[in-house]
């Protein structure tokens, strides 16, 4: 399969397609974005909330008092709390606590659903990107997502990482050739799969398919990568492979991940936020969190005592 | 003790570990008693049968040792859950070393009844006595989890370090006087150190309980009222006296 050329993800004749890499088809056709597609992603703030401490990693997303709804159903109360450039943010909760909802707010990827909302801020490098009329194209190619199940499209190896980035640019092939090559490596699958790049992503292992949906992340070359518990479907060996992995990306990229995996969470993230109900409980120093959080519900939480 | 884990036998075997602490506490309140009473009553019975009681302590810890070991492989405890074991392998390897010392003092005590009577003995009980006050609270403190009753532990063990230096003041003082003393006298300064240890054991399991409580460390300097090892002695001086 050849690539798409470059246009707008979300536009109408396009919608029936598999439009993004969670690999679900949006369930009825989107309306056309209202805004021109030239909407700049960037509308400055105030300098005033830009304070750039060399001690302190610099802010990169910043949530502020957002509010969910499914319908008339509030899944997110007043959450705000920010994600640090070049860190690893988990966050932890019982199912239904709205983890992940917070995190498919976070590329407005909750549109493709109707009657869904959000309220509130959500700053990415300070431009807020829940403002209506917002390019999502760019948007999503800012901040890619890696989903529980790994999501192959039904094309060859290479195709599903070139796919990605045909979306957003036209490159020549030999580029193309090398950003796939570096896409494929820095998720750990090159060795696995450079011999075989012409066969079908869907012949890897479940492990392998998903550091492939990683490399066609970050093939967009994407500054925020939002990993919807990416190895709760992965044996312990592709688990581990996945941490690495996490652990190595985040020098260059701002990592949210959601993880049902305690464990998991404690090991692989600088900060943990836990959500209960809808809302933010806690947010801390991962290390702060797992060995003596100030919340009871939180300790109650991390060991085991309510879910 | 806080909500019921989910999964129960994850409750019932912190509870196992709990109690094989307090049974170790336990073992080290009467074994430092019998040790006591074996010096007081010059009974060198009583006294080996404190030096054999040292090994069930020390099987006791191992498995105590197993059973922490159990927990954290099995369970991967977090925050209070695994402060809980941490603290339980640290205190039973100082209420460990606190029964050493009595069995310690118990064998020494079998040496010195050997010797004739000695009016000196008088003052190493009561300092040894001070020193059980200790243990037994602080072993209280951990079975209610009680980290203020752990600080009050922690703050009178300046006494016992200060009836430590004036014991090892007074025992030079007699050696000095009497070469005759020698003998006893430095039974008596170690059995006299041995129970010094003991009390800083003691404030160990103190600063764990409170870190087990509280989550952060006990930081501030302690008091310290031993200053024996800075101790110097001018012969003549003293035997001018």
């Amino acid at each position: 399969m050849t690539t798409p050329a470059a246009r707008p993800l979300l536009s109408a004749a396009h919608s029936s397609e598999r439009t993004s890499d969670d690999g679900a088809p949006p369930r009825q056709p989107r309306p056309p974005l209202s805004a021109p597609a030239v909407t700049p992603l960037v509308q400055r703030l105030p300098a005033a909330d830009e304070a750039p401490n060399t001690a302190m990693p610099a802010t990169k997303v910043d949530i502020r008092n957002v509010n969910f709804f499914y319908g008339k159903f509030q899944a997110l109360h007043d959450i705000s709390l920010p994600l640090y450039d070049r860190r690893v943010t988990a966050f932890i909760g019982p199912s239904g606590c709205g983890k992940s909802t917070l995190l498919r707010i976070l590329n407005r990827i909750y549109e493709l659903y109707p009657g869904q909302v959000a309220t509130g801020e959500v700053y990415l490098d300070g431009a807020n990107i829940l403002t209506p009329g917002l390019d999502v194209n760019r948007l999503r190619a800012k901040i890619g997502m890696v989903f529980q199940k790994p999501t192959p499209f039904p094309m060859s190896i290479y195709d599903n990482v070139a796919f990605g980035i045909g979306l957003y640019e036209k490159l020549p092939k030999s580029e193309l050739d090398d950003r796939v090559e570096s896409a494929v490596r820095r998720a750990a699958l090159w060795d696995e799969v450079k011999d075989k790049l012409r066969d079908s992503g869907l012949s890897l292992s479940g492990g392998q398919q998903q550091r492939l949906c990683i490399a066609r992340a970050i093939a967009i070359e994407p500054e925020v990568l939002l990993l919807d518990e990416p190895a709760s479907a992965l044996d312990p060996i592709s688990t581990q492979r996945i941490e690495e992995l996490i652990a190595e990306l985040k020098t260059d990229y701002c990592i949210a991940i959601v993880t049902h995996n305690m464990q998991q969470a404690a090991r692989s993230s600088d900060y943990t936020a836990f959500l209960y109900l809808g809302e933010l409980v806690e947010f801390d120093d991962t290390e702060r969190i797992f060995t003596h959080p100030r919340e009871r519900r939180t300790e109650d939480y991390i060991t085991g005592r309510f879910g | 003790m806080p909500a019921e884990h989910i999964i129960k036998s994850y409750d019932e075997e912190l509870a196992r570990l709990n109690k094989m602490v307090v049974e170790m506490g336990g073992l080290a309140e009467s074994q430092l008693a019998d040790a006591i009473e074996a010096v007081v009553k010059r009974d060198s019975a009583l006294a080996a049968r404190v030096v054999e009681g040292d090994a069930p302590v020390d099987q006791l810890e191992r498995d105590l040792d197993n059973l922490a070991i159990r927990l954290l492989a099995l369970r991967q405890p977090m925050a209070r859950d695994l402060r809980e074991i941490f603290v339980a392998l640290k205190i039973a390897s100082d209420l460990e070393r606190i029964c050493d010392y009595a069995a310690n003092v118990a064998k020494r005590s079998i040496a010195l009844s050997q010797a004739p009577p000695v009016q000196l003995v008088h003052a190493l009980p009561r300092m040894a006595q001070f020193a059980l006050v200790l243990v037994k609270d602080v072993i209280d403190a951990y079975v209610e989890h009680d980290a203020d009753k752990a600080i009050a532990v922690w703050t009178r063990d300046e006494e016992l370090d200060e009836m430590y230096s004036s014991l090892f003041r007074e025992f030079l003082t007699y050696m000095m006087e009497d070469p005759r003393n020698i003998g006893a006298c430095t039974h008596l300064l170690f059995m006299a150190k041995n129970i010094e240890r003991i009390g800083d054991h003691a404030t160990n399991i103190a600063e764990n309980l409170y870190y087990l409580v509280h989550g952060t460390p006990l930081t501030q300097a302690r008091p310290k009222g031993d200053k024996s090892s800075l101790e110097v002695v001018a012969p003549n001086r003293v035997g001018s006296r």
